[in-house]
C-alpha cells in the first residue's frame, strides 16, 4: 500500500499507472453520468414547492462539493510539494487550479439560474454565495500567480503558499449558512425513514451525479497531469521513447 | 421502480415551465464536461505534433550527415 502510494509520487509511475486505470475511469464515469442524468432529469419526482426547477440540484450540489474538495486536494498537494519536494504533487496542484475553478464557476452559474425562479434574483451578496465567489477568485489567482513567474520552481513555490493561505476560506464557505442567517439554505437532511426530509427518490440520483462529476474531475486532472509530465520530463529517455512510439503508431488518443 | 415523470418529449423539454433555467444550467454543465475532457486531448495532440516535427528534423539532419560523409 505504502509502496504503491510512494510510486505515485514518481511521474513515470504515475503515467504508467494512469494508462492502465484510465479506461476503467472513463467507463465508470460515463455509466454513472448517464444513469444520473436520466434518473435526475426524467424519473425523480418533482419537488412539491419548486416543481421541476429543483432538478438543477443534480449539478449544483456536486459541483459545489468538487469546488471545495478539489481545493482541499490542491492544498494537500501544495503542502506535500513544499514539505517533501515531491515533483508529482506540484504537477497535480498546477493542473487542479483551472479544473477546480471551472467547477466552482459551474456551481455559481447553476446556483444563479436556480436562484432567479426561486429567490427572484440571479445574484445576491449572501454569505455563502460571496464566499464561493471568493473561492473562484482564489482558484484564478493561484493559476495566474504561477503563470506570472518565468521559472517553474519559483512559480510553484508562490502558488503553493497562496493555495495554503486560501484554505482559510473553506471553513467560511462550509459554515457560512450556520454563522450568518442570509438567504442560502443550510444542508438538507437525508434519510430513508424520517418524514419531512427529502425522499430517497430525489437524493439517490444525486449520489450518481455526485460520483459522476467526481469522475469527470479526476479524469480532467489525470489527463492534464499526463500532459504536464510529458512537458516537464521531456528530456528523459522514457518520455522520448514514449513520444517516439506514440508518433510512430499515429496514436492521438489521450 | 421509478416512473417517467413527464407526458412525452414536449412536456419533458418544458420542465414544468422552468425550461430556460434548467436547460441553461445543464448546457453550461455540458460545456464544462466537454471542455475538461477535450482540452487535454488537444494539448496532447500538440505535444505529439511538436515531437513529430523534431523527429523529422533530426531524421533529415542524420541523412544529410550520411550523404556528406560518403
Amino acid at each position: 500500500m505504502w509502496q504503491w502510494f510512494y510510486k505515485l509520487g514518481s511521474p513515470r509511475h504515475f503515467y504508467d499507472m494512469t494508462t492502465a486505470f484510465l479506461p476503467w475511469l472513463y467507463g465508470i464515469t460515463f455509466f454513472l453520468l448517464i444513469v444520473g442524468l436520466v434518473w435526475g432529469l426524467g424519473f425523480a419526482p418533482p419537488d412539491y414547492q419548486m416543481g421541476d426547477n429543483y432538478r438543477i440540484i443534480y449539478i449544483h450540489v456536486p459541483s459545489a462539493s468538487i469546488a471545495i474538495g478539489g481545493y482541499v486536494m490542491m492544498a494537500c498537494m501544495a503542502a506535500m510539494h513544499m514539505i517533501w519536494k515531491i515533483k508529482m504533487a506540484d504537477i497535480v496542484a498546477k493542473v487542479t487550479a483551472p479544473v477546480g475553478g471551472m467547477f466552482c464557476a459551474l456551481c455559481l452559474f447553476s446556483g444563479s439560474f436556480w436562484g432567479k425562479p426561486t429567490w427572484g434574483t440571479y445574484w445576491i451578496w449572501d454569505a455563502r454565495i460571496t464566499s464561493t465567489l471568493i473561492l473562484l477568485f482564489i482558484y484564478v489567482g493561484v493559476a495566474a500567480l504561477r503563470s506570472a513567474y518565468d521559472s517553474e520552481s519559483s512559480g510553484a513555490k508562490a502558488a503553493s503558499v497562496l493555495t495554503l493561505v486560501g484554505v482559510v476560506n473553506l471553513p467560511i464557505i462550509r459554515y457560512s449558512v450556520d454563522w450568518w442567517n442570509t438567504l442560502h439554505q443550510s444542508a438538507s437532511n437525508l434519510s430513508l425513514r424520517v418524514e419531512g426530509t427529502n425522499p430517497p427518490e430525489i437524493w439517490i440520483p444525486a449520489f450518481f451525479m455526485g460520483f459522476a462529476l467526481f469522475g469527470i474531475f479526476l479524469l480532467a486532472v489525470i489527463l492534464r497531469s499526463r500532459n504536464e509530465i510529458l512537458v516537464r520530463e521531456k528530456r528523459t529517455q522514457w518520455v522520448q521513447d514514449l513520444l517516439d512510439r506514440d508518433v510512430q503508431e499515429g496514436l492521438q488518443r489521450a | 421502480m421509478p416512473e417517467f415523470q413527464f407526458d412525452g418529449m414536449q412536456d419533458f423539454l418544458a420542465m414544468g415551465g422552468y425550461a430556460f433555467y434548467v436547460w441553461i444550467s445543464y448546457l453550461f454543465f455540458a460545456l464544462v464536461v466537454a471542455w475538461n475532457l477535450i482540452q487535454p486531448r488537444i494539448e496532447r495532440r500538440k505535444l505529439l505534433q511538436l515531437h513529430k516535427a523534431r523527429m523529422q528534423r533530426e531524421a533529415g539532419l542524420n541523412k544529410q550527415r550520411v550523404t556528406e560523409q560518403s
